[in-house]
């Protein structure tokens, strides 16, 4: 599905002293397919986008496009690809509602009007993929479950309905490291097997350049940066400015650079910058000191553009 | 000691105990919860531990390693299946002693939205204070003082939910703070926060520990928190699987990872580059000290 966020403005309580604009203009265009990153502060507007994106507001001014037809239309066509946005929020608890975990999960499935056979199989798959064990958790009352669990459970509702789009709102948020490179890791294994748009808010800079290709960092309701995630990443002045964490590799590049040594400043893995450090460090010692690194892999294979 | 016992019968038992025992103190605790269908799950299997006065330590572990269940036995909000805890000597599991325990150890949760309760900020640190009967003007001067804490004294009117969410969870741990504790135990506070709420969190609670000399427990899943932390305890399946200063836990990381964690990027890169050989002195756990280091 193609996406057009064309001049879109949001307003909340527009005409009361409370009005507040939290959308100003936003240009934005995700291709089918597409792996993108949203990245700003709280009240940088990433929350309202994406509801719009999933056609849940109408807009004050501008439209959102999907596939050509305006997102908030209460229209068959516009309903037809609304149901094709999975927005899966930051609180899980603001969508598992129902009495079982089946339920909840089976509930968006029904709706698409499935066979009871091919619900049960859609629930069993994606509770595997979100990393539970069907037979175990089935049954169970959502509100018994850990934060973590319950999070799991509100992206197996979504991942149900086979969205074209996927959107993902601090989906690790509670996991644990391992919990987290397990469930990103099944989720982009699926969305390169499908293709489907996937875009991703997370504050984790450590794993967003394994999983998407672009970022979009919103500040105060515009869009400040939008370009390959090496890039963007690598801005710590942009980052800063936004009051937004840089990434760590790139923090320490910078301040080696700032000290003279000639690094590349835009590795953003934590192999990638040690690779970078080492070849600059044995340049270094060979000029100056007679010393050299024993076992940096010769030829060091600079990253490629795409990183995952 | 017949004669020992009358010198110090007049002493009150947690006087004395804060003498001679460690601020917490955790023999063999066990911790099931019982289930609906009559079986339970166990999330403590025996954790012996001792946190002194002071202290900053940092409790990481996957979910569901028992580090929340843990954390709320530190303060009396779950009673042990077997074992014991102490606080300053009085026995959480003793009904008599609950108000004195969660007077000496605050709580601090994940969710600011479900801890505040009142419709001004100073109204919600006073909560706490006016539960224990505490006279008005001492509330006042408690208010004001945890508000000045945690740098929100300006905003002591603002009603809570306008706040960001980082100065919600400060507004949470001045709530904490306003019954004066000795100890504060957090619970994941910043999981629900962006970068700036973050660091405006765990810079608060790292100058409470080292100019209030507050005890300190966190629990993060950020490997990056626990590094400002003086004591890293890891957990796995309900016991302490790893215990020592950040550095030194953070040498394991073929360790770490089979416990369903990670190092903090910065630390990686160190290790990464000293097995190639670059000398680099041990330690090395904030990109500054990195930077210093190789130049």
């Amino acid at each position: 599905m193609l996406i057009q966020v064309e001049n879109l403005v949001h307003t909340y309580a527009p005409g009361t002293p409370l009005a507040h604009t939290a959308l100003q203009g936003i240009e934005l265009k995700f291709d089918p397919g597409e792996r993108v990153g949203i990245l700003g502060p709280t009240g940088s507007g990433k929350s309202t986008l994406l509801q719009h994106l999933a056609g849940l507001l109408e807009p004050t001014g501008g439209r959102v496009w999907l596939d050509g037809v305006a997102a908030h239309e209460r229209t068959p066509a516009a309903r037809a690809r609304k149901r094709q946005v999975g927005l899966a929020f930051q609180y899980p608890e603001d969508q598992v509602f129902e009495q079982t975990v089946f339920r909840d999960v089976a509930f968006g499935p029904r709706n698409l009007g499935l066979k009871d056979a091919e619900v049960a199989a859609r629930v069993r798959w994606a509770l595997e993929m979100v990393g539970l064990d069907p037979a175990a958790v089935e049954g169970r009352v959502p509100f018994t479950l850990s934060g973590g669990e319950m999070r799991r459970v509100a992206l197996a509702g979504i991942l149900s309905l086979h969205p074209e789009v996927l959107i993902l709102d601090e989906p690790t948020a509670g996991l644990d490291p391992r919990g987290r490179r397990e469930l990103l890791g099944r989720v982009l294994a699926w969305q390169q097997q499908t293709h489907m748009t996937l875009i991703l808010v997370s504050h984790a800079l450590d794993e967003l350049p394994r999983l998407v290709e672009r970022v979009v960092v919103l500040n105060k309701g515009q869009v400040i940066a939008d370009g390959p995630v090496r890039q963007v990443l690598s801005d710590g002045a942009l980052l800063r400015a936004a009051g937004l964490d840089v990434p760590q590799p790139v923090a320490l590049l910078h301040a080696l650079q700032k000290a003279g040594w000639a690094v590349r400043t835009d590795r953003l893995l934590p192999e990638e910058a040690a690779g970078e450090i080492a070849r600059v460090w044995e340049q270094r010692s060979r000029g100056t000191r007679h010393r050299s690194v024993s076992k940096v892999p010769r030829g060091h294979r600079e990253p490629e553009e795409d990183i995952p | 000691m017949g004669a020992l016992n009358q010198v110090f019968s007049h002493v009150p038992e947690s006087g004395l105990a804060s003498m001679k025992k460690p601020f917490i103190e955790i023999q063999g605790l066990e911790h099931a919860y019982p289930l609906a269908d009559g079986g339970q799950i166990v999330a403590l299997r025996g954790v012996d531990l001792t946190v002194e006065r002071g202290e900053f330590v940092a409790l990481v572990g996957s979910n569901g390693s028992g580090k929340s269940t843990l954390a709320r036995h530190l303060n009396g909000l779950l009673m042990p299946t077997a074992g014991r805890v102490w606080v300053e000597g009085l026995l959480t599991a003793d009904p008599r002693n609950l108000w004195a325990v969660r007077q000496r150890v605050g709580m601090v949760f994940q969710n600011p939205d479900n801890q505040l309760v009142a419709s001004t900020v100073e109204e919600d640190v006073a909560f706490g204070p006016e539960n224990l009967a505490i006279p008005p003007g001492e509330i006042r001067r408690r208010v004001d003082e945890a508000l000045q804490v945690v740098g929100l004294l300006d905003y002591r009117t603002h009603p809570p939910q306008m706040l960001s969410g980082g100065q919600k969870q400060l507004v949470a741990i001045a709530g904490a703070l306003a019954t004066r504790p000795a100890c504060i135990v957090l619970d994941e506070p910043t999981s629900m926060l962006d970068p700036p709420g973050r660091r405006q969190v765990i810079e608060t609670i790292h100058r409470l520990n080292t100019q209030e000399g507050m005890t300190v427990v966190l629990i993060t899943h950020s490997m990056d928190e626990a590094t400002v932390a003086q004591r890293v305890l890891v957990m796995d399946g309900g016991r302490v699987a790893m215990d020592g200063p950040p550095e030194h836990v953070f040498e394991h990381g073929e360790r770490l990872r089979a416990l369903g964690l990670d190092r903090p990027p910065t630390v990686e890169i160190a290790h990464r580059l000293r097995g190639w050989g670059v000398p680099l002195p041990p330690g090395l756990l904030t990109v500054e000290a990195l930077a210093g280091a190789l130049c």
